[in-house]
């Protein structure tokens, strides 16, 4: 008993000294990250791993490093799992930042980990890059250090706005129904407040409780303010209930956004022809057009693979045949930021870094980037994604649509006969 | 007058260690926030242990009383901001908030499911846990499910250096000194008529009863300081140290799981289990994450099992049992 208690005693005081040794200066230019691997984000944070890797794997062997000094310099990626859990969030970025000495730290996915870190990396004055915190009052609390490359939740109904505006200038009336959650409120503030801006008219706003099961009540006084197009949604179950109910009650309108459901895959699975012509926006999607192109035409830096060639560098990084999703691309055009602002400021000084990055534009194969003095990302687009006879098609901005939107979708009655949502 | 002083002699190596942690955290580089982790699972356990391993009972909702906490500080510092002159007074006020209100909670969970034993206690401390979360979110009470950040206040409260400090400094200090208030608490419940009658009714509830000992105050007594000291943690390390609070982050049935760990691992009921049970389940969770990242709960698990197989009784359990009638004896209850 004696022998195993000194044993154990043995192995922790071990691994106390052992994961002190402090890092071998190297020439290289290093991200920190506290990466969601377990827990209950471990599903976006393996996509982010995944597209930070893809994305330093291009930098260092296709763009050949960065350009500091007349040199070009490699990047290197140190993570560790934060397990999606508060308190690793603090204490591993406190390693990275004085055991291994990194440059800048990547938040962890979600707002609530990104808020943990950030008064660790302020307190140090350490660049913070976010792009899994969606929470635009992040960007409220005076943070000189941290910059978005996710878009911001206010934004993700905008470009649903912005495309019916540009369509169907007749429609006006406007239907909000969200979760009653932090995110989904997010969203619907700044729809709400994108909507009054483009004159539309808010008819009938009101939220439901998570785990809902019965939206019949909700969406019959919805029904009643007679919209033109209604937005909502909140995760996948709340978003397929939406949308039965809505068929249900044959609530038709002449268009339809849920956020976080209608984008995915099982959601079609689900709901088969009820689906069709649903709208979802989403940050990045497999198939979106931005290019070297594109960038050129609209007068802005390009930088990093194609998409074909981020999704072959993914699948190598992730060791699996796994099709990078928007966490991924997120994560990934955020290396791409980092290394162009280092360039333009040609040092690693997070001081330096950070003002660079308040000054940068450019496109990537995730769209446009640029972010304001806060450090809100405002450049970058969210897309629009429709089913089209059981296919995802991306139909807005213009400049990154697979096709045309279906506007107005079909009724429930008419889906029900076998029309789909193809313009 | 020397038996009152030796009574207290376990306290030593209880404030020996978490003196070493601090000057750790203090004079090596990168430490301090492995430390404040550290502080942060031995206070936790710590604080439980006063209820679950003076009393046997589990309470699964134990992480609610932390949730109530850390609104207390978030709801103190967000709503008083604008009086000007309250400067630093704010945290005080947060901090008497939050033991405020996780002892209302706590009675009033107290009162009711305490009328249960074993199983039927576990179960109905689940629902508190939920049922709380549910009823913030549902009836938008302290902006709902939007929940609170407060770092701007902070910012306009005692100026950002302050307010950074606070953060990456202070509260983990806090922390400490929740985690060495809740050990004396604990060692003087021990010492006192209360440790005897809690550990009668951990025995045999029946048997303490017929002795004519009062069951239901006693449980609520360890009840009510273990709630307190975890209103205590909640608001320092969550709300302090992450100017923010939303439900379900406050709310999360895992934290309990932790705390049980903890205390299993250390040795239930005794002094410095906590303290070595945080310290195992800390020091293994930071270490396996950065040599195995993504795979540490693999090897984490079968480490518990193997030490809860070896040291039934907790690591301290075992020491306890080994130095019984030695000079070190003293030292370890």
């Amino acid at each position: 008993m004696k022998k195993t208690a000194i044993i154990a005693l043995g192995f922790f005081l071990l691994a106390f000294v052992a994961g002190q040794a402090p890092a071998q200066a190297a020439d290289s230019i290093d991200i920190g990250h506290p990466a969601c691997l377990s827990g209950k984000y471990a599903k976006a944070g393996e996509q982010a791993v995944g597209g930070i890797k893809a994305c330093v794997d291009w930098v260092n062997n296709e763009y050949g490093g960065v350009s500091l000094k007349g040199k070009k310099v490699p990047l290197k990626y140190t993570y560790y799992d934060c397990e999606s859990n508060k308190e690793s969030v603090t204490s591993l970025i406190g390693r990275l930042v004085t055991v291994d000495k990194v440059d800048v730290v990547f938040a962890p996915y979600s707002s609530g980990l990104t808020l943990r870190g950030a008064p660790v990396t302020e307190a140090r004055g350490m660049l913070y890059m976010d792009h899994g915190g969606a929470n635009n009052k992040i960007f409220q609390q005076g943070f000189r250090y941290v910059v978005q490359t996710i878009g911001p939740a206010s934004s993700y109904h905008r470009g649903t706005l912005d495309m019916i505006h540009k369509i169907d200038p007749k429609a006006k009336r406007v239907a909000l129904a969200y979760e009653d959650s932090e995110f989904a409120k997010m969203v619907m503030e700044g729809a709400e407040e994108h909507a009054k801006e483009l004159g539309f008219e808010i008819v009938f706003k009101r939220t439901y409780p998570k785990g809902v099961t019965d939206m019949t009540p909700l969406l019959s006084a919805m029904k009643a303010s007679r919209p033109d197009f209604v937005l909502g949604g909140g995760h996948f179950e709340d978003g397929q209930l939406f949308n039965r109910q809505m068929a249900d009650l044959d609530i038709d309108t002449n268009a339809f956004s849920l956020i976080a459901a209608a984008t995915l895959p099982a959601f079609y699975d689900a709901l088969e022809y009820m689906a069709e012509g649903v709208m979802g926006p989403s940050h990045w999607e497999y198939g979106v057009k931005y290019s070297e192109q594109a960038a050129k035409s609209a007068g802005t830096t390009w930088i990093g693979p194609s998409q074909d060639e981020f999704v072959a560098l993914f699948k190598k990084a992730a060791g699996k045949d796994m099709v990078p999703d928007y966490h991924a691309a997120e994560a990934g055009a955020q290396v791409l930021a980092y290394a162009l602002a280092v360039e333009k400021a040609g040092s690693v000084a997070s001081d330096k870094v950070r003002k660079a990055l308040g000054d940068l534009q450019f496109m990537s194969f995730y769209g446009g980037w640029d972010v304001d003095d806060s450090g809100l990302q405002i450049g970058h687009t969210m897309v629009d994604v429709q089913w089209q006879d059981g296919e995802r098609i991306i139909v807005w901005p213009e400049s990154a649509q697979t096709g045309k939107v279906c506007y107005p979708m079909p009724t429930f009655a008419e889906k029900a006969k076998g029309k789909v949502a193809v313009p | 007058m020397k038996n009152q002083v030796t009574k207290y002699y376990p306290m030593l190596p209880v404030l020996a260690a978490y003196a070493a942690l601090f000057l750790i955290g203090r004079n090596m580089s990168g430490m301090w926030q492995l430390v404040a982790m550290l502080l942060f699972y031995c206070a936790l356990g710590q604080a439980f242990n006063i209820f679950l391993g003076m009393t046997g009972y589990v309470d699964f909702g134990y992480v609610a009383f932390m949730g109530v906490g850390t609104y207390g500080m978030a709801l103190a510092i967000s709503r008083l901001a604008h009086i000007e002159g309250l400067g630093a007074g704010i945290i005080v006020i947060g901090f008497v908030l939050a033991v405020l209100m996780s002892t209302m909670l706590s009675i009033a969970v107290g009162a009711v499911a305490l009328r249960l034993r074993g199983a039927y206690f576990a179960i109905a401390t689940i629902g508190v846990n939920e049922g709380f979360r549910f009823l913030i979110e549902g009836a938008r009470i302290w902006n709902g499910s939007e929940g609170i950040i407060f770092t701007a206040q902070l910012n306009q409260i005692l100026g950002r250096e302050a307010a950074s400090a606070l953060a990456t400094f202070w509260a983990d200090l806090f922390v400490l000194i929740i985690a060495v208030a809740a050990a004396l608490v604990t060692l003087i419940y021990m010492r006192s008529k209360i440790g005897y009658a809690l550990t009668a009714l951990r025995e045999d509830e029946d048997a303490a009863k017929v002795m004519g000992i009062n069951v239901t105050k006693f449980k609520i007594i360890a009840f009510i300081t273990s709630a307190s000291f975890a209103g205590l943690v909640g608001a320092s390390s969550w709300a302090l140290k992450t100017p923010y609070v939303f439900p379900p982050e406050v709310f999360e049935i895992h934290y309990t799981i932790e705390a049980i760990i903890i205390v299993l691992l250390g040795g239930a009921g005794t002094l410095l289990g906590p303290l070595v049970g945080g310290l195992i389940y800390g020091i293994s969770k930071y270490y396996l994450s950065i040599f195995i990242p993504g795979f540490q709960l693999l090897i984490f698990a079968p480490i518990i099992i193997v030490i809860i197989v070896v040291f039934p009784e907790g690591v301290v359990g075992m020491l306890k049992a080994k130095t019984r009638n030695t000079a070190a004896g003293r030292f370890i209850v």
